[in-house]
């Protein structure tokens, strides 16, 4: 491998960056260690990083701002992972709509963040989102629904919320992502897989099966989600952000 | 057993005491009335007969016995007559009334006249004197003695100062009871996560007194809460930076029997903490709004999301109907039930139904062990283990049901446990009528 991925971890204890990054550093990455939001920016001015690893709880600005910024400025297109301290759906979620793109719950394994670094290496280069999902705009609009992206739930027309288990809303989530675009079972089957452990034997076509059941779509004659022969599936609804409270 | 027969609410003893209370009162000055009326009728009849019986029987002794018939008339009262003729006979004179008239007459008449009297009636009560004139013609008095007849109005009075009775001490009741309604509804409706309206001050010194007592006491509940949050999230969040440390550093250690006993030690810590601020937060319910929730699709997403990590976990009956609750933490409840059947019976049946009264209710069945059925009610508290699974393969904090319960209560709903027939646990959520 000629490129080695830089990876940014920012932490306000001392003992915890050292060890992630020793850790990081035996899995092949290189490591910059930063204290604060003000060492970070130094260190992004000067490094190309493809990654940053961000504690949410830290004196001065804490993660979820540094995070908030960064994608505000020119760093945006980096992928963050956040340390959350709590392990409540609530912060997890703020996380995500403050632009980070995974979180690991603190207390966590040196293999667990392993394993989260690469899935977001790998999904963020297969495939860019086309729609950056903000905490302004947490709903996101297609034909009849509409997702909640905060609560993971659908709201139909008349408002009743829908609700989907992990893996439907992961793939949904990567139909919106990339709409009118034609995904592979492989991407798909990448780009779904879950944080936890999942056994994972049901194959994406079953899976796009029941997100079909849950949009009502009419799997002969789908509105939503479209099979493209012996490439995969394609989203072919328009899909809009909407902002907070409308 | 005075208790057991006094009526059961404080409006029906109060009215209780209170109306007999005044109806005794009331008949005891009825009743004086009435004494006092017969005692000075009694008086008057006895000066009336001291006055004229003499006079009376002196007069029919003098005229000839052919022309006393027209005087007759003339002699009587109200309470007393003469008769020409012996008069009936009767018993021996019954009361001490009837004695002392008789004695007054043979007073009053003096030596010249045999005077012995007889009841003739006791009901109403009648009495007659005998004697005999000079020229042995006998005369009877009859007597009988009677109050002075009762006004037509009288009983019409009687009913409208009951009446007034009636309304007064109802009024009364309900200066008492209403407070005391008002006070037990907040009480009811007081909630553990706060937010609850506060009573309004005003009305009597006591009710308001009360009043602002019982505001003073939510108010210390509230806050009593909110420090008890406030020192598990404190001690969780100092627990996470050392126990991250502690696991950075034996994941860094070659790899023995004694770095995995130590990552799980680790591990248990780590379930602990998270337990503690799951227990802390589900008492003050969050503040996730109600929304209507497609009950059928929340039920097959969880229970979809265990079968994709393996478990066996199945929806055997949906319910077809939406329902209006928080749904992240009705997620929590039904979660932590599943998680529990899973726990000890290895697999989980969850069933939801809608009642007759239109009461929907989510069952979360398995066919483990069970809980006998004196633990029931405890395994819902906090910290509490049953004695079987005080080890650490099963263990786990304790929290879980307790969780479930406080949250099951934040969102209105009711959490009971039974034994399943064939043997296994039901655990059942009510939520609450839409």
């Amino acid at each position: 491998m000629d490129h080695t991925d830089h990876i940014l971890v920012v932490d306000d204890d001392h003992d915890i960056r050292g060890m992630v990054a020793d850790y990081l550093q035996k899995n092949g990455f290189r490591t910059s260690l930063a204290a604060d939001g003000r060492e970070m920016r130094a260190i992004l001015d000067t490094n190309a990083i493809d990654l940053i690893v961000l504690d949410i709880m830290m004196p001065g600005d804490d993660g979820l701002v540094l995070s908030r910024n960064l994608r505000a400025s020119k760093h945006k297109a980096i992928p963050i992972i956040l340390l959350t301290a709590r392990d409540d759906a609530t912060d997890r979620i703020i996380g995500l709509e403050m632009g980070a793109d995974d979180y690991v719950t603190k207390p966590f394994s040196p293999r667990e963040l392993l394993a989260r670094i690469n899935a977001v290496i790998r999904r963020t280069r297969m495939l860019p989102p086309n729609l950056q999902v903000t905490e302004a705009s947490r709903l996101l609009e297609f034909g009849q629904w509409r997702l909640d992206t905060t609560a993971r739930h659908l709201l139909d027309p008349e408002g009743t919320a829908v609700a989907l288990s992990g893996a439907e809303f992961r793939l949904l989530r990567v139909f919106l992502d990339h709409p009118q675009r034609v995904l592979s079972r492989d991407q798909l089957l990448s780009l779904t897989q879950g944080r936890e452990a999942e056994l994972f034997d049901r194959s994406i076509d079953l899976l796009v099966s029941r997100l079909r059941q849950r949009l009502k779509d009419d799997s002969r004659e789908p509105a939503y989600i479209k099979t493209v022969r012996s490439e995969g599936y394609v989203f072919s609804m328009p899909v809009t952000l909407l902002d907070d409270g409308a | 057993m005075w208790s057991r027969l006094l009526p059961r609410t404080i409006a029906s003893r109060l009215y209780m005491i209170l109306f007999t209370g005044l109806l005794l009162a009331h008949g005891l000055s009825f009743g004086m009335l009435f004494y006092e009326r017969y005692e000075s009728s009694t008086s008057m009849m006895m000066g009336n007969l001291e006055k004229d019986v003499s006079t009376s029987i002196a007069m029919l002794d003098r005229l000839p016995a052919a022309e006393r018939p027209p005087w007759i008339p003339k002699f009587e009262r109200r309470t007393y007559r003469y008769i020409l003729g012996p008069g009936q006979q009767g018993g021996e004179l019954a009361t001490e009334r009837a004695r002392e008239i008789t004695r007054l007459i043979g007073g009053v008449l003096g030596e010249r006249y045999k005077v012995h009297g007889n009841t003739t009636s006791t009901h109403p009560e009648r009495l007659q004197v005998h004697l005999t004139l000079g020229d042995g013609a006998p005369v009877t008095i009859e007597l009988t003695p009677s109050v002075m007849p009762v006004a037509q109005w009288l009983p019409f009075v009687l009913g409208v100062q009951l009446v007034l009775l009636l309304a007064c001490a109802w009024l009364a009741v309900r200066q008492i009871t209403r407070p005391l309604a008002q006070l037990a509804d907040a009480a009811d409706a007081l909630s553990p996560t706060g937010g609850s309206p506060q009573l309004p001050a005003g009305g009597p010194v006591e009710v308001a007194k009360a009043v602002s007592a019982f505001n003073a006491m939510q108010d210390r509940i509230a806050l009593h809460l909110k420090e008890r949050l406030q020192i598990l999230s404190a001690i969780s969040h100092d627990l996470q930076t050392p126990i991250t440390r502690l696991k950075l550093r034996v994941e860094a250690m070659d790899p023995s029997s004694t770095s995995d006993k130590l990552l799980a030690d680790i591990d248990e810590m780590q379930h602990l903490v998270r337990d503690g601020v799951a227990y802390a937060r589900s008492a003050h319910g969050g503040v996730e709004p109600a929304l209507k929730v497609d009950l059928d699709s929340f039920l097959d997403s969880l229970v979809w999301d265990y079968q994709d990590t393996g478990k066996p976990v199945t929806v055997t009956a949906h319910a077809g109907v939406p329902v209006t609750t928080r749904p992240r933490a009705l997620r929590r409840v039904v979660g932590n039930l599943i998680d529990n059947a899973v726990k000890y019976a290895g697999a989980a049946e969850v069933a939801a139904q809608v009642g007759a009264d239109g009461i929907v209710t989510i069952s979360v069945l398995d066919r483990g062990p069970g809980i006998a059925d004196a633990e029931l009610e405890s395994v819902m508290e906090p910290f509490y283990r049953l004695e079987a699974s005080r080890n650490r393969d099963t263990g786990g904090a304790g929290l879980g049901l307790a969780i479930a319960q406080q949250l099951a209560v934040a969102i209105g709903a009711s959490l009971q446990l039974r034994g399943r027939d064939g043997g296994g646990l039901v655990a059942t959520i009510t939520l609450p009528a839409a």
